[in-house]
């Protein structure tokens, strides 16, 4: 009786005209997104080979390690074509050198902005957007459409258990949407295989993980469509019902967390910061040319009733001291406004990162959220994306500079600049190397930061168990609400 | 199981004691009902709209729980014991539908393996949908493409294959045209003789008159009188017409019943 039921509900749905057609659809988006995405997968990596090799060039051709100047890029990475995550918003690159900080510029849609207009559509959000539709569209009517079509009392008229129905219906959608959905996620596979991404085992591990995920999340969907379909008597009402709730959770709530955080943990802007790091070095500076003119004052004061001479003579002894007080007071506001920059900023970060917090566990009473937060963290692609590069960038800058300085010292005998003035060719400079090319091969490579398939997996956990409980809720309300459903 | 083995008054096959169903709203839909449906009989129940023969039918089908009394299928209280009740009953409802998307032969085959017959082969249902009138040509249609008298008929198929005892009908000539509604009463004398034991719910005074064992006129919720064919035989169909109509009257203004009134 069980399997018979599982029939029915499967040739339900395949022998429905309106599956044939979504289904279509909803593959040909599949299969188009991965294939775009793994073309853009490869363009990112011929364009990091390339900058990568001017990177090596432009060190080579320095006129000497004092000029050596480096740029770090960020290595693309094969889940992006399936979860692109920031990567389109995340700089490509930056400049590494002692003088400036570590930050990364250029993002793939700074550069080709058309392309923002036109933003990639990754299979994160197919499933997040398009699939949970298509549950819906296959769910809406399961139960209530059963009774209007009076096949729910044909049904019990025989001697057939509700809870048996139920489980057979809820098996019967699930395999009819589940498996045709393989097929296409199978396709893209077979495109990674033919356009020879390089995945490493990991990288497979985590594809796998995803596709559980979106399976879960459709699941999700189709137990909200049975449970509304279970509550309510016309299919008509329930459809209404389940788009204001799939828009609700897919468009409306994962937004209304970020704002809700917005509004709880207010974090300054960067103009307010800039504002008030300006607002501090005029003060700074203000006190500092105040005690300047103050100091000034008491010297002349103390020079008052001398003759000319002495004066010239208490000049001569004090000037040294006095430079060297008044130096010493800038460097003191130097600092002091260093620190608070530093502070600022990271004071900013730290509140950023509460907000950032409370925004995500907000918005996870939407599974759309959950489920583009698991899905980001697979693939790495999430918001520690910037962050995470920026710091091994830092870790590699103070590697880099150190060999440079290294280098540069041990060649500063020979390789050391001289400048020689001639009357007849002015002044020229002469670095000593001007044809010789550097010895690049120890300069230390950068590295992309390496994020192991277990600590994405660890923090992805909680939504994969956020997207369980959902399901649970769905189906343990779908149980009770059919078993007293009104079915005539 | 209450058989008996004399064979003066047969076990009824289908049995209301005392049945009553007032509505979560305060609607007594159902006021003590008492009827017997022994096996090869038929019992039609005539009424109004909104007399309670739907919810007399639901009532056996454990659609409804009763508020007092009890429905019993075979001796088997149809709410207590519903999947054991509901293996001695078919059924066929007021407005069948049936799946759009199946064709007629896989919908006849999805409900009469659901009710537990599975050894029928292709030609046993082709037999079936034959005698209930159904055209060859329509027999492997998309039910979609089809007319109500066409679901009805498919409808009255699954029943007459499930092969139970006791056949519970709801308005079954609802849908149909008067040739295929001839064909249907003939239908139903057949599976009388086989030994069925028919509850029909209907308005059709002269149909009920014609085939049935026992007519009982609801009314209200109120089983207002219960004529046995015998009874019927002697009885001016006029003046019964005017019985049922009075009490059909008295609270409805339906336009079908202004329409019947005579003039
Ligand atoms: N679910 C319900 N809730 C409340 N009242 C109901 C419900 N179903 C039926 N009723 C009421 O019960 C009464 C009997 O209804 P029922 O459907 O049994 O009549 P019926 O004889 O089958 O009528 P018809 O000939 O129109 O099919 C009506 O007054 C109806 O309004
Ligand atoms: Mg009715």
């Amino acid at each position: 009786m069980y399997t018979l039921l599982v029939q029915k509900e499967l040739k339900n749905i395949l022998l429905s005209s309106k599956f044939t057609a979504t289904f279509i659809v909803c593959s040909i988006l599949i299969i188009l997104s991965v294939f775009i995405g793994i073309q853009e997968y490869n363009n990112a990596v011929s364009q990091y080979d390339i900058n990568q090799q001017i990177a090596s060039q432009n060190i080579e051709e320095a006129n000497g390690w004092d000029r050596v100047r480096n740029i770090a890029h960020r290595k693309p990475n094969p889940l992006q074509i399936f979860v692109s995550g920031l990567h389109f918003d995340v700089g490509r690159l930056s400049n590494i050198s002692s003088r400036d900080d570590v930050k990364l510029s250029r993002s793939p849609y700074s550069d080709e902005t058309i392309f923002a207009i036109f933003r990639f559509i990754d299979l994160a959000f197919i499933v997040q957007v398009v699939l949970s539709l298509f549950a819906i569209l296959f769910t809406y009517n399961a139960i209530n459409g059963e009774r209007e079509n009076g096949t729910l009392k044909l049904a019990f008229s025989n001697s057939v258990s509700r809870a048996k129905y139920l489980l057979a219906k809820f098996s019967g959608i699930w395999l009819g949407l589940i498996i045709p959905l393989l097929i296409p996620l199978l396709v893209t596979l077979l495109l990674l295989m033919v356009y020879k991404v390089p995945l490493s085992g990991a990288d497979w591990n985590t594809i796998a993980a995803f596709f559980g995920l979106s399976m879960l999340y459709v699941t999700f969907f189709i137990g909200l469509g049975l449970l509304i379909s279970a509550l309510t008597q016309k299919s008509s009402l329930s459809f209404l019902l389940l788009l204001v709730i799939w828009i609700g959770s897919v468009l409306i709530l994962p937004r209304i967390g970020v704002m809700t955080a917005g509004q709880l943990v207010p974090v300054r802007s960067v103009a307010q910061i800039e504002a008030l790091q300006q607002a501090y070095e005029q003060q700074q500076w203000d006190e500092y040319s105040e005690s300047l003119s103050n100091s000034w004052k008491q010297r002349m004061q103390e020079m008052e009733g001398m003759t000319e001479e002495e004066r010239q003579a208490y000049r001569d002894e004090h000037e040294w001291n006095w430079m060297e007080e008044d130096d010493a007071l800038r460097r003191q506001v130097r600092e002091n406004i260093t620190k608070n920059n530093r502070l600022l900023l990271e004071e900013t970060q730290n509140r950023k990162n509460h907000q950032q917090q409370l925004a995500f566990n907000v918005s996870r009473i939407s599974p759309a959220s959950s489920f583009r937060l698991a899905a980001m963290n697979l693939a790495t692609t999430d918001i520690t994306l910037k962050s995470r590069y920026e710091e091994s960038m830092r870790t590699y800058r103070d590697i880099f500079t150190e060999y440079v300085e290294q280098k540069k010292e041990e060649t500063d005998t020979q390789g050391g600049f001289q400048i020689s003035i001639d009357s007849d060719e002015g002044v020229s400079i002469d670095f000593g190397r001007d044809d010789q090319k550097l010895d690049v091969s120890g300069v230390p490579q950068y590295t992309a930061p390496d994020v192991s398939v277990a600590a994405a997996f660890g923090r992805s956990i909680i939504d994969f168990g956020l997207l369980s409980i959902f399901i649970v809720i769905c189906f343990g309300g779908t149980f009770v609400a059919f078993i007293r459903y009104d079915m005539r | 199981m209450e058989h008996t083995e004399s064979n003066i008054t047969p076990a009824p096959m289908l049995e209301a004691r005392n049945l009553t169903k007032v509505y979560e709203d305060g609607i007594k839909a159902l006021d003590n009902l008492n009827l017997k449906v022994e096996p090869g009989k038929i019992f039609a129940m005539l009424g109004g709209n909104g007399a309670g023969k739907t919810t007399a039918i639901n009532l056996f089908l454990d659609f409804i729980q009763p508020t007092e009394g009890m429905a019993l299928i075979n001796g088997i209280n149809a709410n207590k014991e519903p999947l054991e009740a509901k293996k001695h009953v078919a059924f066929v409802s007021e407005n069948v539908q049936l799946y759009p998307n199946f064709t007629a032969m896989q919908n006849v085959d999805f409900f009469v393996r659901l009710g537990g017959k599975t050894h029928y082969s292709r030609e046993q249902y082709e037999a079936a949908l034959h005698r209930v009138g159904l055209q060859s040509s329509a027999f492997d249609k998309k039910l979609k493409d089809f007319s109500k008298g066409m679901r009805q008929k498919t409808g009255i198929a699954i029943a007459i294959l499930k092969d139970a005892p006791a056949i519970l009908l709801d308005e079954p000539t609802s849908g149909l045209d008067p040739k295929a509604g001839i064909e249907f009463i003939r239908l139903i004398g057949e599976l009388r003789n086989e030994g069925k034991a028919i509850l029909m719910s209907t308005h059709d005074i002269f149909r009920a008159k014609e085939i049935s064992d026992h007519v009982g006129i609801l009314n209200n919720g109120i089983l207002m009188a219960e004529h046995s064919s015998d009874d019927l035989r002697g009885v001016d169909l006029e003046n019964l017409y005017v019985e049922y109509m009075a009490g059909y009257m008295e609270h409805t203004e339906s336009p079908i019943a202004n329409a019947l009134k005579p003039s």
